[in-house]
């Protein structure tokens, strides 16, 4: 009997294994930055105490929260903290989104709608008319500039270039996209289907591909975040019939499909979670298994710098990507200590976030700029732009580079044996 | 994932083995579940405070020859040589420290009690012999609304040995920020505040002004977090002798440690698995050859060795339910003195807390056993050890850091 009241004894996000040790508040980049954040300890586990006797003590006040999950990794006892926060805004929040959280959390409809007028739209969204508008009417910071706009979405060119020869493979995979490689950077989409076909595997887009919702889910829109959820989950159960591994090229998505489904939407993701991962970690496990082989280019020279996005660092997996660098003989690898970037998708987008971002990132910059490599890889693409804009680095996807430094030829003679 | 090495729990014992391993060329994998208790850590590390009778020790190496049989410090080969060993590793992370195996010092708890130790790292509050104390006028300057520097405890031990102290505060603009959210004042957000905003001299003047007269300024160890170059530089900055005195957690100096030492092991090569737990052990016969976490569902990570750091009861390296106390991550065999639980617990605390002293079993070699048969390549370092009664002994550093030292050599033979 005591023995049952003990292990069953297991509250929702394991918030009563809290032991009060504080290592969480260490590790929070938003409290490092302002007081006026409550800090995960407060926000989480002791005020979700406050909030279950009434809801009074919500504050708004916690929708500085990054979810950047950075807390949960430090905790020792495995309280979700960053999941207590997040329901607590979803269930008590009565802040109702702007036009302008509406707008950057639709990212995959603002894309369809700036695509086709990509050159008009890149370079109008850079003018200082434009962003001075948009920072004082919108609120979107006046230091940004939106991530250029494909005018061909990665879509339109899988669909013409790359659907038709995909069959000639014997094994097969689906790729959910994301927003940002079909509207804003369809060549880590086009150099996924590199390195796949390469190693012997054809590439197929999902029946439909809605935005993982990650975006909506941080700008109060969660209802609209589920349904498409459930628009993801179907066509990736009708792949997974088809025995296809459903693989993504962002450790966010992939996040999102896999734990925030279930713990933040409700989403019933069980029988297709396992089937979602991480192109890095698929490959990965197929070369470990002796599965497939990646043959690299002689004259391939680069010094790369690795970030550990905070969604790939909560997932466990910065090992799979790091690994998989490493196994490319002319790149020279360090590893940067793990610090949040500061811009946690449309959060470092609103102006009254853009100093705190700033100032969260500022410890990755200086790394990144004492380290000075060739380019810095990430799994994650917001990463990317608030990295490059604010070191001037580029980055790189692992995939990317990957491909870059494939001997493609040697690969597809390797993989044909 | 295929490793030489892995180390599960990246605490104090489970970094200082990656750390060695990896300097030896090894390629090493560390997973720890969440951070470990080196948070709490006082920024001294002690090696032996007291003997078995519980008289202060002055010189560890001596009484550690004298402890009982069942103490881990019987299955290290060589304490004093390790102990060198222990502090050449440390120095190499970037921890600079001062004392001797030989020859304990005394260190300033956040509560003020003076306890022996064995190494401190540089600034920190010590005194060569607590029966003659070296302070005759001590001003301990706290930052006004700082919680978790208790003064007047600290105070109160000061003067129980004849020192006179007064308690002093300041405050800068910057620092009164932090008060808008007071749960969030704490050491670590502090030294935050303080770098980023580049407060090293407005502090050193604000100290100045209350220093006059004093032969020690003792502060909260609230100044750098990822290396002591700040801290460093406040205490220059001071006209009088200053140092620090730990805070209560999360501690300044306990935090710099854990990041000066995962940055030594990362920048060695060795991988780090971030956040994620060891769930099961996967044996064939008397060899472990590879373990699952939580989170690498479909990786298994295998080695050749392996090394159970995970810490005892409060970091869940071992886990009490009503009847019994385990091992959770691999099942390896405890030595749960065979006690009914209501003997688990004394109830007055201050007495030695039989608990105190289970621990896995180890043979001699540290290896680790399940079901009574000792598995070749399972070896366990840290508090997850049992045998002693750290509160009581002031042992947990030296047994962390030796014991891992030793599991290393044992596996490099
Ligand atoms: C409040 C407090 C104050 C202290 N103050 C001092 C002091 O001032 N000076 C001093 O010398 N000592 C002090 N100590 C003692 C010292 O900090 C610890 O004894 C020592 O650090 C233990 O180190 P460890 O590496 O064995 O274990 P821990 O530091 O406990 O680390 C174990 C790690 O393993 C992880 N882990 C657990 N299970 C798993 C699993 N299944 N898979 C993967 N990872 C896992 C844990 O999350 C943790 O990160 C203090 C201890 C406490 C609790
Ligand atoms: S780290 Fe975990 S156990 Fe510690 S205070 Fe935070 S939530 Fe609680
Ligand atoms: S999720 Fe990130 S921002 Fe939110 S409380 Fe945790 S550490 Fe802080």
């Amino acid at each position: 009997m005591a023995t049952e009241t003990q292990t069953q004894n297991v509250s929702v996000n394991n918030f009563e294994q809290c032991l009060k040790c504080s290592i969480c508040t260490v590790y929070c980049p938003v409290s490092a930055v302002t007081p006026l954040y409550p800090g995960p300890k407060q926000a989480g586990p002791d005020g979700e105490r406050y909030r279950l006797k009434d809801k009074v003590f919500f504050d708004e006040s916690l929708k500085m929260c990054l979810n950047c999950k950075r807390c949960e990794v430090a905790c020792p006892n495995d309280v979700h903290i960053g999941d207590i926060i997040q329901a607590a805004r979803i269930k008590y929040s009565t802040h109702k989104p702007s036009l302008r959280d509406m707008m950057l959390a639709n990212t995959d409809l603002v894309g369809t709608m700036a695509s086709p007028f990509a050159p008009i739209a890149n370079p109008v969204l850079k003018l200082k008319p434009m962003k001075a508008v948009l920072h004082s009417v919108m609120g979107i910071d006046k230091h940004r500039t939106f991530p250029d706009y494909s005018n061909r979405k990665f879509e339109s060119w899988f669909k013409k270039e790359a659907a038709p020869n995909q069959d000639q493979y014997s094994k097969h995979v689906s790729y959910f996209h994301g927003c940002y490689v079909n509207y804003n950077y369809p060549q880590l989409g086009k150099d996924m289907v590199k390195v796949m076909n390469a190693v012997g595997y054809g590439v197929h887009l999902l029946e439909k591909e809605k935005c993982c919702g990650v975006a909506l889910i941080a700008n109060g829109m969660s209802k609209q975040a589920k349904r498409q959820g459930e628009v993801n989950m179907s066509s990736m159960r009708k792949a997974i019939v088809e025995g296809h591994v459903v693989l993504t090229s962002s450790s966010t998505c992939t996040f999102t499909m896999r734990d925030e489904y279930d713990h933040l939407l409700g989403i019933d993701n069980h029988d297709v979670r396992d089937s979602i991962s991480l192109a890095t970690r698929f490959l990965f496990q197929l070369i470990e298994k002796g599965e497939i082989k990646l043959e690299f280019r002689k004259d391939f020279h680069k010094r790369v710098a690795y970030h550990s996005a905070c969604h790939m660092e909560r997932m466990g997996w910065v090992p799979y990507s790091t690994r998989l660098l490493r196994m490319i003989p002319g790149l020279e690898f360090v590893m940067l200590e793990s610090q949040c970037c500061g811009i946690s998708g449309t959060y470092g987008f609103k102006k009254e976030n853009y100093e705190r971002s700033q100032a969260i990132g500022k410890g990755l910059f200086d790394q990144i700029n004492d380290v000075a490599p060739d380019c810095v890889a990430t799994d994650c693409e917001t990463c990317k732009w608030q990295i490059e804009m604010s070191t001037g680095v580029p980055v790189m996807n692992p995939i990317s580079i990957i491909a870059e430094a494939l001997d493609v030829e040697a690969t597809i003679i390797s993989n044909k044996k | 994932m295929k490793f030489d090495v892995i180390i599960i729990g990246g605490g104090l014992s489970g970094l200082t083995a990656g750390i060695a391993l990896a300097e030896a060329g090894k390629d090493v994998a560390l997973v720890s579940a969440g951070q470990s208790t080196l948070h709490f850590g006082g920024g001294s590390l002690d090696l032996l405070g007291y003997d078995e009778q519980g008289n202060e020790v002055k010189n560890p190496l001596d009484a550690i020859s004298n402890l009982n049989g069942n103490h881990p410090y019987k299955k290290i080969e060589d304490v004093s040589r390790l102990a060198g060993v222990a502090k050449k590793v440390l120095e190499r992370a970037g921890i600079a420290t001062a004392g001797e195996a030989n020859h304990n010092h005394w260190r300033v708890s956040p509560i003020g009690a003076l306890l022996p130790t064995w190494l401190s790292l540089e600034g920190m509050a010590t005194v060569e012999d607590a029966g003659t104390m070296p302070w005759k006028r001590v001003a301990l300057v706290n930052v006004v609304n700082f919680l978790d520097f208790p003064t007047k405890f600290l105070a109160a031990g000061l003067r129980n040995r004849g020192v006179e102290v007064d308690v002093k505060a300041f405050t800068l603009p910057e620092l009164e920020q932090l008060r808008k959210s007071p749960t969030e004042m704490r050491s670590t957000n502090i030294a935050k505040v303080i770098e980023t905003n580049n407060l090293i001299a407005k502090i050193a003047n604000e100290v100045n002004d209350i220093a006059g007269g004093y032969d020690m300024v003792l502060l909260p160890a609230v100044l750098g977090i990822g290396s002591s170059e700040t801290s460093r530089h406040l205490l220059k900055a001071i006209k009088v002798p200053a140092n620090y005195v730990a805070t209560l957690p999360p501690s300044v100096p306990g935090v710099r440690m854990q990041t000066l030492l995962r940055k030594r092991f990362t920048a060695l090569g060795g991988t780090f698995f971030t956040g994620d737990q060891v769930i099961e052990g996967n044996f064939e016969g008397d060899t472990l050859k590879g373990v699952k976490t939580a989170k690498l569902d479909g990786t298994t990570l295998e080695a050749d060795n392996f090394v159970l750091a995970t810490g005892s009861f409060m970091s869940r390296g071992l886990v009490a339910d009503y009847n019994h106390v385990y091992e959770p991550a691999l099942g390896v065999d405890v030595e749960d003195l065979g006690l009914d639980r209501n003997t688990w617990s004394k109830i007055d605390v201050t007495e030695s807390q039989p608990y105190m002293e289970m621990g896995v079993k180890t043979d001699s070699c540290l290896r680790c056993q399940r079901a009574g048969n000792t598995i070749a390549n399972l070896y366990a370092a840290g508090s997850i050890l049992g045998g002693h009664n750290s509160i009581k002994r002031l042992d947990s550093a030296g047994v962390d850091m030796l014991t891992a030292l030793q599991a290393v050599n044992n596996i490099l033979k």
